[in-house]
């Protein structure tokens, strides 16, 4: 699937989708990340055709759908709310689309009654909607979506309206029948964690553009510009300001190694995650020191914040070793895990 | 001292209750006691002599049977015609954008509201005058579904308002056409809003006296409510046997329809789906 300079631009000049190229491979699972209000529902509904665009095209396989009725894409989609018909049980609800196109009554039911197993919905069949738990209606959205035998999965996330235990159970269901599958899959999240644990790409969107697409292991790890950097990631990253000088970096009171490619005097951001900055109780080389300002257990570790000279520093401590308030310590960075982005335009340098 | 004060607080609560009560009761119970009576009158009291004589003279009137009729067709034309109406423009005024959208709503909802049938009836019958449909029930349809459409739009475009629009996107995806989508999706969802619609169109036309008394000349066309109106005694005083037995039989049907359509789907005047 392809979608090649896309652009959405609604009635009063909005963009919301500007020139996007993105491709997707066949079976791939493809997270479409960002804030809310970035674009990544409009690209989703662009894509099933929902919403027109002003310019570009989008391709599924071999064929250009960009003129195509939703209908006729061969896409299934799964709506944040579910969309599921209130009226009707279940089966009738995964039969839908099979009623559609008018396949006979009784492969209807068989297909669905497939579907439903495959999915754990054996015994709801005669329920309403009305009747399920937000999981189970969340699992026969999924089955009406299976059941039509689709070229592409869209998922507007579909996780959101689940309450955070269950959402992990159903993180992992879906990825488990995505694979089982191997159905193209494009999702939509505002929750970088999702992204993370299900996709193979993502692709991180800020105001109708991409910032970055890649691996989650490559935007985890190399977030190519400071959005992505503090976009991803469950505690913030640390950026601080920081000016190239002589053979290192001065960021903060302490002295970093200098990468290749910066001219002297140059200011530049500093990213370096929480966990890749650990808290140290005495001195040593090439550490930020300062007071703890407020410590957050988040389970099997803490998250220390500490005042370096007036910039706020996060770092991290094993659970147990947890330092006063106010007491004095040392955040040494990881060798190989300190990001340095141009200040100017937020890129990443290395 | 404190319970001296709920006890006559109570008390007065419920004196004040019972009189609301009576107030509404008391109608009601002449309308079920006075038919069986074989000397009607004004008062309330259980029927001296039973008699089921206006029944049959009624009966055997030459107008009443055939006027219930006509307000059966008065009211399955409009309702017809209301829900139709209502629901094609609701959905569309709910689902497209047109500039000035909720202003025309409101403007058509203050107008037939304001504009009462009294005030608009010279018009009214000049313009069905011109089309040539005096003393027809058509045009007597026509003009009462005309009153009610903007009411019946307004509160429609409500209950449809309400319906998340992914009923309807998911039902596109899946490719069904706009009038499968309509069939399978919006009418099912909207249905207790249909259904309030139409018992109200159906207790607005039952009870109208007005329109069809100016614009049905002939006596075997008009409705009950206005034939109502000619049970008098040769002597010019109101036939009271005649009109409490004809005023009986003449509810009868709207609380019916009333208890089905309740019993059937509840009434909402407002939309939400539970979900």
């Amino acid at each position: 699937m392809a979608v090649e300079g896309l652009t959405k631009e609604f009635p009063g000049g909005v963009r919301a989708l500007d020139a996007l190229d993105l491709s997707i491979a066949d079976g791939e699972f493809f997270a479409l990340l960002g804030p809310s209000g970035c674009g990544k529902t409009t690209l989703l509904r662009t894509i099933a055709g929902l919403e027109s665009p002003t310019g570009g095209s989008v391709r599924i396989g071999e064929r250009d759908v960009t003129a195509l009725a939703p209908g006729a894409r061969d896409v299934a989609m799964v709506f944040q709310d579910y969309a599921l018909f209130p009226h009707m049980t279940v089966q009738e609800n995964i039969a839908y689309p099979l009623k559609i196109k008018r396949q006979p009554r009784a492969e209807r039911a068989h297909r669905a009654e497939d579907v439903a197993a495959q999915l754990g919905l054996g015994g709801l069949m005669p329920r309403r909607p009305a009747e399920l738990s937000g999981g189970q209606q969340q699992r026969v959205a999924l089955a009406r979506a299976v059941a039509c035998h689709p070229s592409v999965f869209l998922f507007d996330e579909p996780l959101s309206n689940l309450d955070a235990r269950l959402r992990l159970e159903a993180r992992t269901f879906i990825k488990r029948l995505q694979r089982q599958l191997a159905v193209t899959t494009v999702f939509v999240t505002h929750d970088q964690a999702e992204a993370l644990a299900l996709a193979d790409r993502i692709a991180v969107m800020d105001a109708g553009r991409i910032r970055q697409v890649g691996t989650p292991r490559d935007v985890f790890r190399r977030p190519a510009n400071t959005f992505v950097a503090n976009f991803i990631g469950s505690t913030p990253m640390n950026l601080v300001p920081g000016e190239v000088r002589g053979t290192g970096i001065a960021v903060a009171g302490a002295t970093l190694p200098r990468p290749d490619g910066l001219a002297d005097g140059e200011p530049v951001t500093i990213g370096i995650r929480p966990e890749y900055l650990p808290v140290l109780a005495d001195e040593q080389d090439g550490t930020f020191t300062g007071e703890v300002s407020i410590v957050e257990h988040l389970g099997t570790s803490s998250l220390v914040t500490v005042d370096v000279g007036g910039e706020l520093l996060g770092g991290v401590v094993p659970e147990g070793e947890e330092p006063d308030q106010g007491a004095r310590v040392w955040l040494r960075p990881m060798p190989g895990r300190v990001l340095v982005y141009r200040a100017e335009d937020g890129t990443l340098v290395a | 001292m404190n319970l001296a004060r709920a006890v006559v607080g109570r008390i007065l609560t419920y004196v004040v209750f019972g009189l609301a009560t009576a107030f509404f009761a008391v109608p009601l119970l002449w309308l079920v006691s006075t038919p069986f009576d074989a000397n009607p009158g004004y008062a309330v009291h259980w029927p001296s002599t039973f008699t089921l004589h206006n029944f049959t003279t009624l009966w055997h009137n030459p107008y009443a049977p055939s006027s219930i009729e006509n307000s059966v067709l008065l009211a399955v034309g409009t309702v017809v015609i209301v829900v139709v109406g209502a629901a094609l423009a609701a959905y569309a005024l709910s689902r497209i954008r047109i500039p000035g959208r909720d202003a025309l709503l409101y403007v058509l909802l203050l107008l037939s509201s304001v504009i009462t049938g009294t005030a608009a009836m010279v018009p009214t019958f000049l313009l069905i005058f011109q089309l040539g449909l005096i003393d027809s029930r058509f045009g007597v349809v026509l003009v009462l579904s005309g009153g009610l459409l903007p009411a019946a739009i307004f509160l429609l475009k409500d209950f449809i308002d309400a319906i998340p629009r992914s009923y309807e996107e998911s039902a596109r995806v899946f490719g069904a056409s706009p009038l499968q989508i309509l069939r399978h999706v919006v009418v099912p969802v909207a249905r207790p809003g249909l259904a309030t619609i139409a018992v109200w169109t159906v207790v607005q036309v039952w009870g109208t006296f007005l329109t069809p008394f100016i614009l049905l000349s002939s006596t075997d066309k008009q409705p009950a409510s206005v034939l109502v109106n000619t049970f008098y005694t040769e002597g010019g005083s109101p036939n009271l046997g005649l009109i409490s037995t004809f005023s009986l039989l003449y509810s009868i049907p709207v609380v019916l329809m009333y208890l089905f359509a309740w019993s059937r789907y509840g009434f909402r005047f407002h939309g939400g789906i539970k979900s």
